[in-house]
């Protein structure tokens, strides 16, 4: 049971349930102030670039990137998989803690399962493009066709990608979408407006809060996350698979799938922390999203830290135990020393050693303390998937193919573009949907209190 | 046809439960209870059971034959390749395939059930008996015997004593659970 003498409350406050529905739905009843039109300004100008980058990829080819022979996977592979390593924070948050009935879930998990969907969609543009010809993309569905019919090769982690990252969109998506009936309901039983009512009551597709709703929701709610916790692990370890099938020294290794899975969950959990500090500072929700929150995902981010350093360790050891020269060059000669050290040395600072100042409580619960953090931890996810995509084929095992890789302006492009896109759909949902679950929200308000007495 | 049902609206998740237990106690048929969020003791007094969990089940032994299926006849029996030695039938690398799209096929089909048996899609109006039903009132909405009008003023008793801060009768249209 939880006990609110020890853990503290989960709502502060004493909220009535009245006041929980209009604390939540305050924020999309009210002009949203300067600050969102310029954030959401800014951000189009970002997806603007990337819609030109786009543009230009499609019509040139993929000659305008800095991809060449040797390193045939650049910057889109690099984002591509950290954009998929954030977008497992929803469902590591939501299902999760929902399996382990950690309640303190409530107040994040809508947030976090919105950016998992925006996340995942930045992420699919980028494989897409690098399929070169991106109208013929539709060849990697299996189905019956005039070309034999001739199917996918099913033994490919590349397809198994595919399959993963399509249905891992459409899952969270509805997993998401779910969680949202009641809310539309209550906004929609709430409003005075008649267009929101009728919007809002269009979605919420005739919910009512009976019984018997409520039970069907609950039990769905748990067999869906029951099974999707399974895709948590899978996605991030077929991603890692593109990887671990290549015979490139660096990539070939059995460590990668439960270390791009950490890694995923570290950068996603990272994101969230970012996301929070910043609305509970703009809207006020400390009530809510209160210190021990924050705190919680701190102590989560300390103990992934410590395994993603326990990975960077065990891999330059194996380069070492294993005696395999092209391991050891590429881990002693190319990463920790040589051309890439800037590269290595961040993800090891920014992974390993500066998230261990959660440590301190002071740090735990100091916005600006979460809030740097935070960003530096998806800094050093970045430069970690720079390092396994970009020093590995750079130089592998002929010196004759060594050749340096270096990003046009249309990669940085299309990076900026699939940050601008997130961007705007984060600012969008916390204008049109309620940040947080108010039901779940409900449910825990006065958790804990009958022990007290 | 209409029918008419006693409404009984609570402000507090104690009221309303100890309410519903001296309802059941007076033999009231309670059509059916309306709360902001879901209440597992109101499961259990109304016998509210799910049997999403089994169909479930089915459906991902249902997708789990057919994805393998799909494979078997697409690898094995339709354009059979050598891929790098293996077997046509290469099982063990089918079975990443297999779980993603099981997974999916229960996702998509426990939807359409719970949208199905809930009686919930795009422009659906279901009987609201109370509008504060989703924001801070718990509503209990009672079936009206016209034949035997002493266990509707039991029912309104009931719930008078337990702290009701409203009761009202209403005449409906057509409501189905």
């Amino acid at each position: 049971m939880y006990n609110r003498r020890i853990r503290g409350p989960l709502i502060e406050g004493n909220k009535t349930l009245g006041q929980i529905t209009a604390d939540v739905i305050s924020p999309m009843e009210a002009s949203p102030g300067l600050w969102w039109f310029i954030a959401f300004g800014i951000s189009s100008m970002a997806a603007l670039f990337g819609l030109y980058a786009i543009y230009i990829t499609v019509t040139k080819g993929i000659g305008t990137w800095g991809v060449n022979n040797s390193v045939g996977w650049g910057w889109e592979i690099i984002n591509f998989v950290w954009w998929i390593g954030i977008g497992h924070a929803g469902t590591a948050f939501s299902i999760f803690l929902l399996i382990l009935r950690q309640r303190w879930r409530t107040s994040i998990n809508r947030a976090a399962e919105a950016m998992t969907v925006l996340a995942v969609m930045a992420a699919a543009i980028l494989p897409a493009l690098h399929m070169g010809r991106v109208w013929l993309a539709f060849y990697i569905f299996p189905y019956p066709n005039t070309r034999g019919p001739l199917w996918v090769n099913f033994n490919s982690p590349l397809f198994w990608d595919f399959v993963a990252i399509t249905a891992y969109l459409l899952i969270s998506a509805s997993f998401w979408y779910l969680g949202t009936l009641p809310d539309f309901a209550t906004i929609r039983d709430k409003t005075t407006s008649k267009i929101k009512k009728a919007v809002y009551g269009f979605f919420s597709l005739g919910w009512t809060g009976s019984s018997r709703q409520w039970i069907r929701f609950e039990s769905l709610s748990f067999v869906l996350g029951g099974i999707a916790a399974v895709l948590v692990v899978s996605v991030h370890s077929i991603v890692s698979t593109d990887f671990a099938v290549g015979v490139e020294p660096g990539w070939h290794t059995t460590l990668f799938p439960p270390y791009f899975v950490v890694g995923a969950i570290f950068s996603g959990f990272a994101m969230v922390m970012t996301l929070m500090v910043i609305i509970r500072k703009i809207y006020r929700f400390t009530d809510y999203v209160t210190d021990n929150h924050m705190d919680a995902i701190a102590r989560i981010l300390i103990f992934i830290s410590l395994i993603m350093g326990t990975a960077y360790a065990t891999e330059v050891f194996v380069a070492w135990y294993s005696g395999n020269e092209y391991e050891m060059f590429t881990f002693f000669h190319n990463r920790i020393t040589g051309d890439y050290t800037i590269q290595f040395w961040g993800m090891v600072i920014c992974n390993a050693i500066i998230p261990q100042l959660f440590w301190f409580r002071k740090i735990r619960r100091n916005w600006v303390g979460l809030l740097i953090i935070s960003l530096v931890i998806n800094l050093g996810m970045w430069f970690e998937r720079f390092n396994i995509v970009i020093t590995s084929l750079s130089k592998d095992f002929l010196p004759s193919n060594w050749v340096a890789y270096k990003p046009t302006i249309i990669d940085i492009g299309v990076y900026v573009g699939t940050i601008g896109i997130f961007a705007c759909g984060v600012l969008l949902f916390i204008r049109y949907i309620p940040m947080m679950a108010i039901s779940e929200l409900k449910s825990v308000n006065r958790i804990g209190e009958k022990i007290e007495d | 046809m209409t029918m008419m049902y006693k409404i009984g609206i609570f402000d507090e998740e104690d009221k309303f439960i100890s309410s519903i237990r001296m309802l059941q106690e007076q033999k009231v048929t309670i059509f059916d209870v309306f709360t902001p969020y879901p209440i597992h003791e109101v499961f259990h007094l109304l016998k509210r059971k799910s049997k999403l969990p089994t169909a479930a089940y089915f459906f991902g032994l249902f997708g789990i034959i057919a994805t393998l299926g799909f494979l078997y006849y697409t690898s094995v029996i339709d354009w059979p390749i050598v891929y790098g030695g293996k077997p046509f039938n290469s099982f063990p690398s089918f079975i990443v395939v297999t779980i993603i799209i099981t997974i999916f096929t229960v996702t998509i089909l426990s939807l359409a059930a719970f949208s199905l048996r809930s009686k919930l899609f795009p422009g659906r109006e279901n009987t609201i008996f109370d509008i504060r039903a989703t924001d801070n009132r718990f509503v209990i909405v009672v079936n009206m015997d016209p034949n035997d009008k002493s266990l509707s003023e039991n029912a309104e008793k009931v719930m008078q004593d337990n702290g009701a801060i409203e009761i009202v009768n209403k005449e409906l249209e057509n409501v189905k659970a």
